[in-house]
């Protein structure tokens, strides 16, 4: 009888509580939207369900070492968290995968990707003005970057403890970038800016592609050193797409390498959702803040393309400015939608292209100067 | 502490205007330099490009068109290129001489040479050049 006890009290069911249910219901609901509604999946699923084993009544999955016994299996993979290697290799892949040919060929949209970072800063105000450490405030602002890995290496190195939630805002909006973004974007320009049809871009030679992330990453590296572990990996990625000798390297960093990396970084940021950080009051914060972020971070890049529109006499269409918020390539796809409503032979594309990898150097850089600045 | 005072607390706009400033200035000199890219390279390009070259020709021989039955003309041509060749040579040899210097008729020229007896054969295809046939 005190078998049957002892087993019974070893289950889930016995050991349920609210908050508990309440996390693996959320995870269900992220995982339906990452399933059913294909929200970010490759991402989406994998945190979710992450979040789903590690509230489970007793999960051991998490667990650290005890008494001899080794921990859970979560508990390792989350060191590639800790120690800030998964994201930085995921940048190698993007880097493998980023054809920075627009950008080069229009280096000033280099510009637009500036200005989507300020919407990182005011939210980062916004943050300590609720309370918020500036070490939180921090993680919170990187939000507005729009850039997954970049959110959750500088959370992890300096509000671990935020981890989950900053995670999932960050890719929830980055999911949702083709709702949130299209009515900030007519509404900050008028029907003849978004009808402009861009000039043709010129075309890029081998050498220069070659020669591109060198050049950024002595520049950048020689500026802003704590901007290395993400723009480091991002440029070698390039490089190894780019230079014509390292097809295999290319490759692997393009697939198994960041496939791999994919799995272990969604399933340990979703470990990290656990009850006990997620069910706060901060967590609703910092949805709110990471969307006034992202909001800001749009409105910007389009009021830097506005200007641009001016000062080139019309030559820049100022939607393009909204995709300097990283999020490649759903933030450029949304500039091509809008654009064609206004003026359906438009095809923005490329152009938006060159904005929206210029964001992802843009946040890296960011977040160096929060590492640099509060760490 | 909130609002107004917490951020001036953590010295919050120093780090929102610096970090906004920074992330500018690294991104305008990116900027420039990046946009002179293409025309750094092309100027390297300009400075290291070797002076073209231009083939080296043997001259043609500027020379009317010989009637390859005109014995005496055709004896007058092939002459300078005989000059070139041992004293006994291959047919083969005055015939690629013929084609380098772009003679007319080479085969046809040189056939009315040895019927008129100017290239006497040696035996193995080995030939000899008598200029008093040409005179």
């Amino acid at each position: 009888m005190e078998m049957i006890l002892e087993i019974i009290e070893s289950t889930g069911f016995a050991n349920a509580s609210v908050s508990s249910l309440v996390m693996m219901a959320i995870a269900l609901f992220l995982l339906y939207l990452g399933i059913a509604k294909r929200y970010e999946p490759l991402l989406l699923v994998p945190i979710s369900f992450g979040m789903l084993l590690v509230n489970f009544p007793l999960s051991p999955l998490m667990l650290s070492p005890d008494n001899g016994q080794p921990g859970g299996l979560l508990y390792y993979l989350y060191m590639g968290i800790e120690l800030g290697i998964y994201p930085p290799l995921i940048f190698l892949g993007i880097g493998a995968l980023t054809d920075f040919g627009p950008l080069i060929s229009n280096p000033k949209t280099l510009l637009l990707g500036a200005a989507a970072q300020v919407g990182i800063f005011i939210t980062f105000l916004g943050a300590l003005a609720f309370g918020f450490s500036p070490q939180e405030a921090g993680a919170i602002g990187i939000i507005g970057g729009a850039d997954g890995p970049t959110a959750i290496y500088l959370t992890s190195m300096m509000a671990p403890h935020l981890l989950g939630a900053v995670s999932v805002a960050a890719y929830s909006y980055m999911a949702l970038v083709p709702i949130i973004q299209p009515p900030i974007m007519r509404a900050l320009t008028t029907k003849k800016e978004r009808a402009v049809v861009m000039e043709e871009l010129r075309e890029v030679s081998k050498t220069e592609k070659i020669l591109f992330p060198i050049v950024v990453i002595l520049i950048t590296g020689l500026f802003l050193p704590a901007a290395l572990p993400l723009l480091g990996m991002l440029m070698l990625g390039n490089l190894f797409r780019e230079c014509g000798v390292t097809d295999r390297l290319s490759k692997a960093s393009q697939n198994e390498l960041n496939n791999i990396i994919v799995i272990f970084l969604g399933l340990t940021v979703g470990a990290k959702a656990s009850a006990e950080y997620f069910l706060t009051i901060q967590t609703i914060q910092i949805i709110v803040l990471g969307l006034v972020a992202f909001a800001i971070g749009t409105a910007s890049g389009v009021l830097m393309g506005k200007l641009m529109y001016k000062l080139t006499g019309g030559k820049v269409n100022p939607l393009i400015g909204a995709a300097g918020v990283s999020a490649v390539p759903m933030a450029a796809r949304v500039c091509q939608t809008v654009g064609r409503e206004a003026n359906p032979s438009n095809f923005l594309l490329m152009y938006a292209m060159g904005p929206n990898v210029a964001g992802v150097i843009g946040s890296a850089i960011a977040a160096g100067i929060f590492l640099a600045l509060l760490n | 502490m909130y609002g107004f005072d917490a951020i001036s607390a953590n010295n919050g706009w120093f780090i929102a205007a610096t970090g906004v400033s920074m992330v500018f200035i690294g991104l305008i000199v990116l900027t420039l330099i990046i946009s002179q890219l293409h025309n750094v390279l092309a100027l390297m390009e300009k400075l290291t490009a070797k002076p073209e070259v231009i083939p080296e020709t043997k001259p043609t021989i500027r020379v009317p068109p010989p009637d390859p039955s005109d014995v005496e003309t055709t004896a007058r041509v092939f002459t300078p290129l005989i000059e070139e060749l041992p004293s006994e040579f291959q047919l083969s040899e005055l015939y690629a001489l013929a084609k380098e210097y772009h003679l007319p008729h080479p085969h046809l020229s040189i056939r009315c040479l040895i019927e008129n007896g100017t290239l006497q054969p040696l035996g193995e295809g080995v030939f000899i050049f008598i200029p008093s046939c040409e005179e």
